[in-house]
């Protein structure tokens, strides 16, 4: 999608630009409600698992495409400039130069986002989906301590969050540490 | 340097939008001269430079290149573009080595990519430029670990690992600190002294004097004046070179005439 953005073919540039455009600038739950209910109205039913891979998915699609997008365009012009004067094809130039460069800069933008997806799963619940907000949900349906409950699903989305942060950053840093 | 023109420039204009940059500038290159080009900043040197091997297109005029042709206003195809970029090699100011690639990957990845060449023997040949300039233990080291004079020597042996005929030259020595401009000017002189044929656009006046055939002064959207370096560097004929000269060998402004200051080149 970022490619297609930024691709020459008119049309190709033009549709990637609008759907992110669009995509982006609604919020991940009215999209998941999208989804979820109106697909289903214009005859498009989904259960609320695929729904919310659909509607996570393509606001995510469009957020990572950004994040593509800002890292490509942010390679010096001097690299490209360098790659092409040295005979590299236009296909070399961005395979060998433009995108392991782009990769840098997109690592850290890139697990922030995959942060905010975690973060952003417990929306579905809204659609109906056992995620870890419905299943806190209907236990304090049971237990009729839903302060509590809601608490430990915070807990562990905390600790989720922050395992795979750890994780995350620690990649980053040997990414980083064979650079310089 | 030989008669054979290997570079010829007929009327090109060049033009940002509407702004003209430079107009109607013609020049020879012959085979085995080194041309430098100075001039004020902003005159256009580097759009000049960049228009040889195709980095700019430009607007008017013919620019012949080994025998391939670039007309104003038209582009190239692209194996047109490839023969070109395969026989002009170019060294930039800021070096531009790729920053995730260790020194020799930099080096061997055109040869490979472009030339298809085995690794190993791409390999042979970048240990072999780079122990021209010795730096042939820093193979295996990323280029931000290297000084900037270091960079700039990968960086024209990365050029060179090509094969070009014919080498571009923006400044190679203007983003240096002082103390490491002369390694790289020495690998330059080096360069010119095996018959390379060299466009080198400098401010190291002395340099000029000593390793260029041909001064080329930029002024004022053209050529203000071109010819042997040691004439036009001495005794410039036109007031723009000579006003030009007047103020880069004097900067502070002492009323000396510019021969008084460019006369320290020893003979070649
Ligand atoms: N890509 C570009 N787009 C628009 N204007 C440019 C571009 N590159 C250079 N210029 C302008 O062209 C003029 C000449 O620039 P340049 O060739 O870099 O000069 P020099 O190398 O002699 O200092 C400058 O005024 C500069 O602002
Ligand atoms: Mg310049």
């Amino acid at each position: 999608m970022a490619l297609g953005r930024m691709s020459r073919i008119r049309p190709l540039s033009t549709v990637s630009t609008v759907f992110i455009e669009v995509v982006r600038s609604i919020p991940v739950l009215v999209i998941l409600f999208l989804v979820y209910y109106s697909l289903g109205q214009i005859g498009i039913k989904l259960t609320g698992m695929a729904a919310a891979i659909v509607g996570l998915g393509a606001f995510y699609a469009t957020l990572y495409a950004e994040v593509f997008r800002a890292g490509i365009l942010g390679v010096d012009n001097g690299q490209r400039e360098a790659a092409i004067a040295l005979g590299l094809s236009h296909r070399d130039v961005l395979r060998k130069i433009i995108l392991p460069e782009a990769f840098f800069s997109i690592l850290p933008n890139a697990t922030n986002q995959l942060s905010n997806l975690i973060k952003d799963t417990s929306l579905v619940f809204t659609i109906g989906v056992a995620d870890l907000m419905f299943q806190a949900q209907s236990a304090s349906a049971v237990t009729f301590e839903p302060m509590d409950m809601f608490l430990l699903a915070g807990v562990i989305y905390f600790l989720f969050y922050l395992i795979l942060s750890k994780v995350l950053a620690r990649w980053e840093l040997n990414v980083q540490r064979s650079r310089s | 340097m030989s008669n054979e023109v290997v570079v010829k420039v007929r009327g090109v204009t060049k033009r940002f939008g509407d702004r003209v940059i430079f107009e109607n500038i013609s020049l020879d290159v012959h085979k085995s001269e080194v041309v430098a080009i100075i001039g004020p900043s902003g005159v256009g040197k580097s759009t000049f430079i960049r228009c040889i091997n195709h980095l700019h297109s430009f607007d008017e005029g013919t620019i012949d290149v080994q025998g391939f042709r670039l007309v104003g206003g038209q582009s190239p195809s692209k194996a047109e573009l490839q023969a070109l970029h395969n026989s002009v090699g170019m060294v930039f100011q800021t070096f531009n080595l790729f920053p995730h690639l260790t020194v020799l990957d930099n080096i061997v990845l055109a040869p490979m990519q472009v030339k298809k060449q085995a690794r190993q023997q791409a390999i042979d040949r970048a240990m072999h430029l780079l122990a021209m300039v010795g730096l042939q233990n820093r193979a295996n080291t990323f280029p931000k670990r290297l000084s900037g004079g270091e960079q700039q020597r990968v960086a024209i042996c990365r050029a060179l690992a090509m094969e070009p005929e014919i080498m571009l030259f923006d400044e190679p020595t203007s983003m240096l600190d002082p103390e490491l401009v002369g390694d790289v000017l020495e690998f330059i002189q080096r360069l010119a002294r095996t018959g390379m044929t060299m466009v080198l656009v400098t401010h190291e006046m002395m340099f000029a004097k000593e390793v260029a055939d041909t001064v080329v002064v930029m002024a004022d959207h053209g050529i203000a004046e071109m010819g042997p370096a040691r004439e036009v560097l001495e005794s410039p004929r036109t007031e723009r070179a000579r006003s030009f000269l007047r103020r880069v060998l004097n900067p502070v402004g002492s009323p000396r005439e510019p021969n008084l200051v460019a006369n320290g080149g020893d003979d070649r």
